[in-house]
């Protein structure tokens, strides 16, 4: 289980992203609406991973990439973007962040992304449907 | 609204109609609500925006102000299937669709957005909601561009602004 911290200006999208992840078994160890209140979290908290928004008002998620690395360089950071076709993402790869889904956010997509960054969290799909039988 | 001849810069119809097919795929693929009809595209001197309305600025070598208006019933199915039907009660529920239509629309011209003038990277502003019905006047140096999608829970009216400068070749609109 991974400790999440989850950032997104989106009411509804923390709200979704946070529904997902739960329902891939992950722990919502916080979350945050803007680039600030995640440094603020990162350097009280460690989360193995965090869902971060490109695009938020203030200091935007490419920005905040450096300075949460910088607080830790281990944590992971899967970006998510609407930017279908501009270089937002290979900047953020290069940033160092391990990830990024393209909007919009679904439950496979989180699964997929995360089992890229920590494959021992792929499950069989006879696994996936054992845990839903549950 | 009066319309205006059809005239449009081909760069602006390669930035336009990527945004009007997002906006069709995104309805019927990821909500899988059918779009019946897509209007022509016309120019209006002016625009009356819907209440529910989103509005996102482009920044780089193109700049537009891109709107998005959502028909009311429309709102509350995307609201419905964005949340997965889940009953909401912590959260105030105009909160909700406002932040369900900044989502989506900021999805949608993401997906679509593209520079074909020069490749260079083109951003969005985030999201802006306009909560009340309002009507956009434009002077001599703009123009607007007006294009709206019908469902069975009413349309999407799209709308960008821009110089007039950027709208000079003719569009034809029958592939989309």
């Amino acid at each position: 289980m991974l400790k999440v911290l989850v950032v997104d200006d989106s009411l509804i999208m923390r709200r979704n992203i946070k529904k997902y992840l739960t329902s891939l078994g992950h722990n919502i160890i916080g979350e945050a609406k803007n680039a600030n209140e995640a440094l603020a979290f990162c350097k009280e908290n460690k989360p193995n991973l965090i869902t971060m928004d490109i695009s938020m008002p203030g200091m935007n998620g490419l920005e905040a990439i450096n300075k949460i690395k910088s607080i830790n360089k281990y944590f992971s950071i899967i970006m998510i973007t609407s930017y279908g076709k501009n270089n937002v993402v290979k900047t953020a790869l290069q940033e160092g962040a391990q990830g990024y889904i393209l909007k919009p956010v679904t439950e496979e997509k989180l699964y997929e992304s995360i089992g890229k960054i920590y494959p021992e969290y792929l499950l069989l799909e006879e696994d996936i449907e054992e845990v839903k039988d549950l | 609204m009066n319309e205006e001849v059809k005239v449009v810069h081909a760069y602006t119809k390669d930035l336009l109609v990527p945004i009007i097919r997002r906006v069709k795929t995104y309805l019927e693929e990821e909500m899988k609500i059918d779009v019946f009809n897509c209007s022509e595209i016309v120019y209006p001197k002016n625009i009356h925006l819907k209440r529910n309305t989103i509005m996102i600025g482009t920044s780089g070598s193109i700049k537009l102000i891109i709107t998005l208006g959502y028909d009311d019933l429309l709102l509350n199915k995307l609201v419905e299937i964005f949340t997965h039907g889940d009953n909401i009660e912590d959260i105030d529920t105009n909160e909700v669709k406002n932040s369900v239509a900044c989502e989506i629309s900021n999805t949608i011209i993401g997906n679509a957005i593209n520079n074909p003038i020069d490749n260079s990277d083109i951003y969005i502003t985030p999201p802006v909601l306009v909560s009340e019905a309002k009507t956009l006047y434009k002077d001599k140096d703009s123009k607007f561009v007006y294009v709206s999608l019908v469902t069975k829970y009413g349309e999407i009216q799209l709308t960008a602004v821009g110089p007039k400068e950027q709208f000079e070749d003719e569009l034809e609109f029958k592939d989309i």
